[in-house]
Protein backbone atom coordinates (compact mmCIF):
# COMPACT_ATOMS: atom_id res chain seq x y z
CA UNK A 1 0.00 0.00 0.00
CA UNK A 2 1.49 3.30 -0.84
CA UNK A 3 1.69 5.91 1.97
CA UNK A 4 3.39 9.30 2.04
CA UNK A 5 5.07 10.75 4.49
CA UNK A 6 6.29 8.52 7.51
CA UNK A 7 8.81 9.45 10.14
CA UNK A 8 10.53 6.18 10.04
CA UNK A 9 11.59 6.93 6.71
CA UNK A 10 13.93 9.71 8.07
CA UNK A 11 16.07 6.90 9.45
CA UNK A 12 19.04 5.89 7.85
CA UNK A 13 19.28 1.86 7.98
CA UNK A 14 15.44 1.49 7.17
CA UNK A 15 14.77 4.48 4.88
CA UNK A 16 13.64 2.67 1.74
CA UNK A 17 12.74 -0.90 2.32
CA UNK A 18 8.78 -0.49 3.63
CA UNK A 19 9.20 -3.99 5.57
CA UNK A 20 11.79 -3.32 7.45
CA UNK A 21 9.70 0.34 8.19
CA UNK A 22 7.28 -2.32 9.53
CA UNK A 23 9.41 -4.40 11.77
CA UNK A 24 10.90 -1.21 13.30
CA UNK A 25 7.68 0.09 13.77
CA UNK A 26 7.05 -3.21 15.45
CA UNK A 27 9.71 -3.35 17.73
CA UNK A 28 8.80 0.70 18.70
CA UNK A 29 5.76 -0.55 20.08
CA UNK A 30 6.81 -3.59 22.01
CA UNK A 31 9.73 -1.17 23.32
CA UNK A 32 7.04 1.48 24.39
CA UNK A 33 5.21 -1.32 25.98
CA UNK A 34 8.25 -2.60 27.54
CA UNK A 35 8.97 1.18 29.22
CA UNK A 36 5.26 1.36 30.24
CA UNK A 37 5.16 -1.73 31.97
CA UNK A 38 7.86 -1.41 34.14
CA UNK A 39 7.75 2.27 35.17
CA UNK A 40 3.92 0.37 36.57
CA UNK A 41 5.82 -2.79 37.64
CA UNK A 42 8.14 -0.37 39.85
CA UNK A 43 5.38 2.04 41.03
CA UNK A 44 3.48 -0.84 42.51
CA UNK A 45 6.66 -1.97 43.57
CA UNK A 46 7.46 1.42 45.47
CA UNK A 47 4.18 2.03 46.57
CA UNK A 48 3.45 1.28 50.30
CA UNK A 49 -0.11 -0.37 50.15
CA UNK A 50 -0.82 -1.23 46.32
CA UNK A 51 -4.54 -1.75 47.16
CA UNK A 52 -5.40 1.98 47.13
CA UNK A 53 -5.74 3.53 43.58
CA UNK A 54 -3.93 6.55 42.29
CA UNK A 55 -5.25 9.61 42.46
CA UNK A 56 -4.28 11.07 38.78
CA UNK A 57 -4.63 9.05 35.99
CA UNK A 58 -1.78 7.50 35.99
CA UNK A 59 -0.32 4.01 33.29
CA UNK A 60 -1.41 2.23 36.34
CA UNK A 61 -4.87 2.76 36.75
CA UNK A 62 -5.01 2.50 32.77
CA UNK A 63 -3.47 -1.32 33.24
CA UNK A 64 -5.59 -2.31 36.31
CA UNK A 65 -8.48 -1.23 34.27
CA UNK A 66 -7.39 -3.06 30.93
CA UNK A 67 -6.71 -6.33 33.01
CA UNK A 68 -9.55 -5.91 35.52
CA UNK A 69 -11.71 -5.86 32.16
CA UNK A 70 -10.24 -8.48 30.08
CA UNK A 71 -10.80 -10.98 33.83
CA UNK A 72 -14.26 -10.16 34.16
CA UNK A 73 -14.82 -10.81 30.06
CA UNK A 74 -12.64 -14.23 30.27
CA UNK A 75 -14.48 -15.35 33.61
CA UNK A 76 -18.11 -14.70 31.62
CA UNK A 77 -16.45 -17.03 28.82
CA UNK A 78 -14.03 -19.50 30.25
CA UNK A 79 -15.64 -19.85 33.56
CA UNK A 80 -12.98 -20.48 36.46
CA UNK A 81 -9.00 -20.81 35.96
CA UNK A 82 -9.39 -17.90 33.55
CA UNK A 83 -6.67 -16.31 35.00
CA UNK A 84 -4.57 -18.83 33.61
CA UNK A 85 -4.47 -17.09 30.54
CA UNK A 86 -4.57 -13.84 31.07
CA UNK A 87 -0.82 -13.24 30.33
CA UNK A 88 -1.60 -14.29 26.78
CA UNK A 89 -4.96 -12.29 25.94
CA UNK A 90 -4.38 -9.42 27.83
CA UNK A 91 -0.73 -8.72 25.92
CA UNK A 92 -2.39 -9.65 22.22
CA UNK A 93 -5.29 -6.77 23.54
CA UNK A 94 -2.63 -4.14 24.30
CA UNK A 95 -0.36 -5.25 21.57
CA UNK A 96 -2.68 -4.92 18.81
CA UNK A 97 -4.47 -1.76 20.79
CA UNK A 98 -1.45 0.28 20.87
CA UNK A 99 -0.77 -0.88 17.39
CA UNK A 100 -3.84 0.43 15.85
CA UNK A 101 -3.85 3.72 18.04
CA UNK A 102 -0.52 4.27 16.24
CA UNK A 103 -2.05 4.63 13.09
CA UNK A 104 -4.25 7.79 14.15
CA UNK A 105 -0.78 9.64 14.40
CA UNK A 106 0.30 11.49 11.29
CA UNK A 107 3.24 9.99 10.11
CA UNK A 108 2.68 6.37 11.19
CA UNK A 109 1.99 3.07 9.97
CA UNK A 110 0.35 0.98 11.80
CA UNK A 111 1.57 -2.72 12.49
CA UNK A 112 -1.34 -4.41 12.12
CA UNK A 113 -2.45 -3.34 8.76
CA UNK A 114 -0.16 -5.22 7.29
CA UNK A 115 -1.03 -9.31 7.00
CA UNK A 116 2.24 -11.04 8.43
CA UNK A 117 2.14 -8.81 11.92
CA UNK A 118 -1.68 -10.26 12.64
CA UNK A 119 -0.46 -14.19 11.16
CA UNK A 120 1.85 -14.30 13.76
CA UNK A 121 -0.84 -13.41 16.64
CA UNK A 122 -2.90 -15.28 15.06
CA UNK A 123 -0.85 -18.68 14.42
CA UNK A 124 0.63 -18.04 18.63
CA UNK A 125 -2.92 -18.22 19.40
CA UNK A 126 -3.86 -21.29 16.94
CA UNK A 127 -0.99 -23.08 18.45
CA UNK A 128 -2.05 -22.06 21.76
CA UNK A 129 -5.31 -23.28 22.34
CA UNK A 130 -4.58 -26.71 20.74
CA UNK A 131 -2.01 -27.08 23.17
CA UNK A 132 -3.98 -26.34 26.22
CA UNK A 133 -6.68 -28.71 24.57
CA UNK A 134 -4.51 -31.40 24.63
CA UNK A 135 -2.80 -30.45 27.97
CA UNK A 136 -6.34 -30.20 29.50
CA UNK A 137 -7.93 -33.28 28.15
CA UNK A 138 -4.90 -35.54 26.96
CA UNK A 139 -5.59 -37.34 23.61
CA UNK A 140 -9.21 -37.33 24.33
CA UNK A 141 -9.08 -33.31 22.85
CA UNK A 142 -9.29 -35.07 19.18
CA UNK A 143 -12.67 -36.01 20.74
CA UNK A 144 -13.74 -32.55 20.09
CA UNK A 145 -13.22 -32.87 16.71
CA UNK A 146 -15.19 -35.98 15.90
CA UNK A 147 -18.72 -35.06 16.40
CA UNK A 148 -21.54 -37.03 18.93
CA UNK A 149 -22.46 -40.02 16.15
CA UNK A 150 -19.48 -42.53 15.90
CA UNK A 151 -20.07 -43.55 12.09
CA UNK A 152 -19.87 -40.19 10.70
CA UNK A 153 -16.38 -39.52 12.76
CA UNK A 154 -14.25 -39.98 9.51
CA UNK A 155 -16.43 -36.99 7.93
CA UNK A 156 -16.84 -34.36 10.60
CA UNK A 157 -13.13 -34.47 11.44
CA UNK A 158 -12.08 -33.52 7.91
CA UNK A 159 -14.84 -30.54 8.27
CA UNK A 160 -13.78 -30.29 11.67
CA UNK A 161 -10.12 -29.68 10.89
CA UNK A 162 -10.81 -27.40 7.98
CA UNK A 163 -13.19 -25.21 10.14
CA UNK A 164 -10.42 -24.80 12.68
CA UNK A 165 -8.01 -24.02 9.97
CA UNK A 166 -9.96 -20.84 9.35
CA UNK A 167 -9.54 -19.53 12.81
CA UNK A 168 -6.01 -18.08 12.67
CA UNK A 169 -6.94 -17.15 8.90
CA UNK A 170 -9.98 -15.01 10.12
CA UNK A 171 -8.86 -13.93 12.70
CA UNK A 172 -5.81 -12.33 10.31
CA UNK A 173 -7.82 -11.06 7.80
CA UNK A 174 -10.52 -8.81 10.02
CA UNK A 175 -7.92 -7.05 11.31
CA UNK A 176 -5.57 -6.94 8.40
CA UNK A 177 -8.76 -5.47 6.74
CA UNK A 178 -10.38 -3.30 9.36
CA UNK A 179 -7.55 -1.63 10.14
CA UNK A 180 -5.53 -1.18 6.30
CA UNK A 181 -9.19 -0.34 5.23
CA UNK A 182 -9.89 2.63 8.00
CA UNK A 183 -6.71 3.79 7.64
CA UNK A 184 -7.13 4.26 3.64
CA UNK A 185 -10.53 5.99 4.36
CA UNK A 186 -8.58 8.54 6.22
CA UNK A 187 -5.73 8.97 3.78
CA UNK A 188 -8.05 9.43 1.34
CA UNK A 189 -10.59 12.12 2.77
CA UNK A 190 -7.71 13.99 4.56
CA UNK A 191 -6.45 14.22 0.79
CA UNK A 192 -9.71 15.79 -0.11
CA UNK A 193 -10.70 17.90 2.07
CA UNK A 194 -7.51 18.58 4.74
CA UNK A 195 -9.52 21.02 6.59
CA UNK A 196 -11.65 19.52 9.40
CA UNK A 197 -13.19 16.25 7.56
CA UNK A 198 -10.63 13.79 8.76
CA UNK A 199 -11.89 14.64 12.45
CA UNK A 200 -14.89 12.21 12.09
CA UNK A 201 -12.74 9.62 10.83
CA UNK A 202 -9.72 9.61 13.30
CA UNK A 203 -12.61 9.28 15.80
CA UNK A 204 -14.10 6.72 13.87
CA UNK A 205 -10.32 5.33 14.11
CA UNK A 206 -10.17 5.32 17.53
CA UNK A 207 -14.03 3.19 17.68
CA UNK A 208 -12.50 0.62 15.29
CA UNK A 209 -8.79 0.54 16.90
CA UNK A 210 -10.24 -0.35 20.43
CA UNK A 211 -13.34 -2.69 18.65
CA UNK A 212 -11.32 -4.75 16.98
CA UNK A 213 -8.68 -5.09 19.51
CA UNK A 214 -11.40 -6.06 21.60
CA UNK A 215 -12.51 -8.40 18.70
CA UNK A 216 -9.26 -10.40 18.58
CA UNK A 217 -8.73 -10.77 21.77
CA UNK A 218 -11.95 -12.21 22.91
CA UNK A 219 -12.15 -14.55 20.16
CA UNK A 220 -8.97 -15.70 21.21
CA UNK A 221 -10.59 -16.40 24.32
CA UNK A 222 -13.78 -18.05 22.81
CA UNK A 223 -11.60 -20.33 21.33
CA UNK A 224 -9.41 -21.21 24.29
CA UNK A 225 -12.72 -21.66 26.39
CA UNK A 226 -14.10 -24.44 23.61
CA UNK A 227 -10.72 -26.58 23.61
CA UNK A 228 -10.61 -26.58 27.44
CA UNK A 229 -14.73 -26.79 28.28
CA UNK A 230 -15.60 -30.36 29.91
CA UNK A 231 -18.62 -31.07 28.51
CA UNK A 232 -21.15 -32.10 31.83
CA UNK B 1 -24.66 38.53 15.88
CA UNK B 2 -26.65 36.39 13.07
CA UNK B 3 -25.13 38.17 10.68
CA UNK B 4 -21.52 37.82 11.92
CA UNK B 5 -22.15 33.68 12.40
CA UNK B 6 -23.13 33.56 8.60
CA UNK B 7 -20.53 35.49 7.66
CA UNK B 8 -18.47 32.76 9.92
CA UNK B 9 -20.34 29.90 7.93
CA UNK B 10 -19.99 31.64 4.45
CA UNK B 11 -15.49 31.74 5.43
CA UNK B 12 -15.44 27.97 6.34
CA UNK B 13 -17.70 27.15 3.43
CA UNK B 14 -15.66 28.93 1.00
CA UNK B 15 -12.49 27.66 2.26
CA UNK B 16 -13.66 24.05 1.66
CA UNK B 17 -14.20 24.80 -1.53
CA UNK B 18 -10.79 26.07 -2.03
CA UNK B 19 -9.18 23.29 -0.26
CA UNK B 20 -11.40 20.88 -2.51
CA UNK B 21 -11.30 22.46 -6.09
CA UNK B 22 -8.11 21.76 -7.36
CA UNK B 23 -8.33 18.05 -6.43
CA UNK B 24 -12.10 18.10 -7.97
CA UNK B 25 -10.35 19.62 -11.05
CA UNK B 26 -7.34 16.68 -11.41
CA UNK B 27 -10.09 13.60 -11.85
CA UNK B 28 -11.78 14.67 -14.82
CA UNK B 29 -8.36 15.57 -16.40
CA UNK B 30 -6.54 12.07 -16.27
CA UNK B 31 -8.89 9.32 -18.12
CA UNK B 32 -6.75 6.07 -19.12
CA UNK B 33 -7.74 4.32 -22.56
CA UNK B 34 -7.35 0.87 -21.05
CA UNK B 35 -8.37 -2.29 -22.70
CA UNK B 36 -11.71 -4.22 -21.94
CA UNK B 37 -10.04 -7.00 -19.79
CA UNK B 38 -8.71 -3.87 -17.23
CA UNK B 39 -12.15 -2.40 -17.37
CA UNK B 40 -14.00 -5.60 -16.04
CA UNK B 41 -11.70 -6.31 -13.34
CA UNK B 42 -12.62 -2.87 -12.34
CA UNK B 43 -16.27 -3.53 -12.71
CA UNK B 44 -16.05 -6.62 -10.72
CA UNK B 45 -13.43 -5.35 -8.56
CA UNK B 46 -16.44 -2.93 -7.17
CA UNK B 47 -19.47 -5.29 -7.48
CA UNK B 48 -17.48 -7.85 -5.04
CA UNK B 49 -17.22 -4.74 -2.34
CA UNK B 50 -20.62 -2.99 -3.30
CA UNK B 51 -22.53 -6.71 -3.10
CA UNK B 52 -20.72 -7.28 -0.10
CA UNK B 53 -21.26 -3.99 1.86
CA UNK B 54 -25.22 -4.85 0.72
CA UNK B 55 -25.25 -8.30 2.62
CA UNK B 56 -23.07 -7.00 5.36
CA UNK B 57 -25.25 -3.97 5.89
CA UNK B 58 -28.72 -5.93 5.77
CA UNK B 59 -27.05 -8.44 8.37
CA UNK B 60 -25.61 -6.27 10.55
CA UNK B 61 -29.08 -3.81 10.56
CA UNK B 62 -30.71 -7.24 11.71
CA UNK B 63 -28.08 -7.90 14.49
CA UNK B 64 -28.34 -4.40 15.86
CA UNK B 65 -31.85 -4.13 15.17
CA UNK B 66 -32.86 -7.30 17.95
CA UNK B 67 -30.33 -6.22 20.25
CA UNK B 68 -31.70 -2.95 20.63
CA UNK B 69 -35.17 -4.69 20.88
CA UNK B 70 -33.96 -7.18 23.68
CA UNK B 71 -31.97 -4.24 25.25
CA UNK B 72 -35.34 -2.32 25.61
CA UNK B 73 -37.66 -5.15 26.71
CA UNK B 74 -35.05 -5.96 29.28
CA UNK B 75 -32.42 -3.22 29.77
CA UNK B 76 -30.55 -5.17 33.18
CA UNK B 77 -29.12 -7.78 30.10
CA UNK B 78 -27.67 -5.30 28.49
CA UNK B 79 -24.05 -5.97 29.96
CA UNK B 80 -24.77 -9.84 29.02
CA UNK B 81 -25.16 -9.06 25.88
CA UNK B 82 -22.24 -6.70 25.12
CA UNK B 83 -19.95 -9.38 24.11
CA UNK B 84 -22.10 -11.60 21.52
CA UNK B 85 -23.64 -8.55 19.69
CA UNK B 86 -20.06 -7.47 19.19
CA UNK B 87 -18.91 -11.10 18.41
CA UNK B 88 -21.98 -11.35 16.10
CA UNK B 89 -21.04 -7.80 14.26
CA UNK B 90 -17.64 -9.30 13.89
CA UNK B 91 -18.46 -12.57 12.60
CA UNK B 92 -20.90 -10.88 10.08
CA UNK B 93 -17.85 -8.22 8.90
CA UNK B 94 -15.28 -10.59 8.85
CA UNK B 95 -17.56 -11.78 5.15
CA UNK B 96 -17.30 -8.14 3.88
CA UNK B 97 -13.74 -8.27 4.44
CA UNK B 98 -12.97 -11.27 2.67
CA UNK B 99 -14.50 -9.80 -0.20
CA UNK B 100 -12.57 -6.24 0.62
CA UNK B 101 -9.61 -8.63 0.07
CA UNK B 102 -10.64 -10.23 -2.91
CA UNK B 103 -11.40 -6.13 -4.18
CA UNK B 104 -7.41 -5.27 -3.89
CA UNK B 105 -6.33 -8.71 -5.40
CA UNK B 106 -8.64 -7.35 -8.22
CA UNK B 107 -7.56 -4.43 -8.00
CA UNK B 108 -3.33 -5.45 -8.22
CA UNK B 109 -4.28 -7.39 -11.57
CA UNK B 110 -5.52 -4.35 -13.06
Amino acid sequence: MEHGFTWFSRLPFIADDPERQLIFTTIFIAAVLFIISATVFNSIKKSTNPLIPQKKLSFQNFFELVIQATINIMKDIIGHHAEKYLPLIGGLFVFILFCNLLGLIPGFIPPTSNLYTNASCAIIVFVYYNYQGFKEHGIKYLKHFAGPIVILAPMMFIIEVISHLFRPLSLMIRLYGNISGDHQVLNIFSGLVPLLVPVIFLILGLMVAFIQAFVFATLSTVYIGLAVSHEH
Amino acid sequence: MKKRRMAVMLVVFGLFLLVSSPVLAQEGAETSGGSMAKGLIGLGAGLAIGLAALGGGIGQGTTAGSAQQGIARNPGAADKMFVPYILGLAFIESLVLYAFVIAFLLKGMM
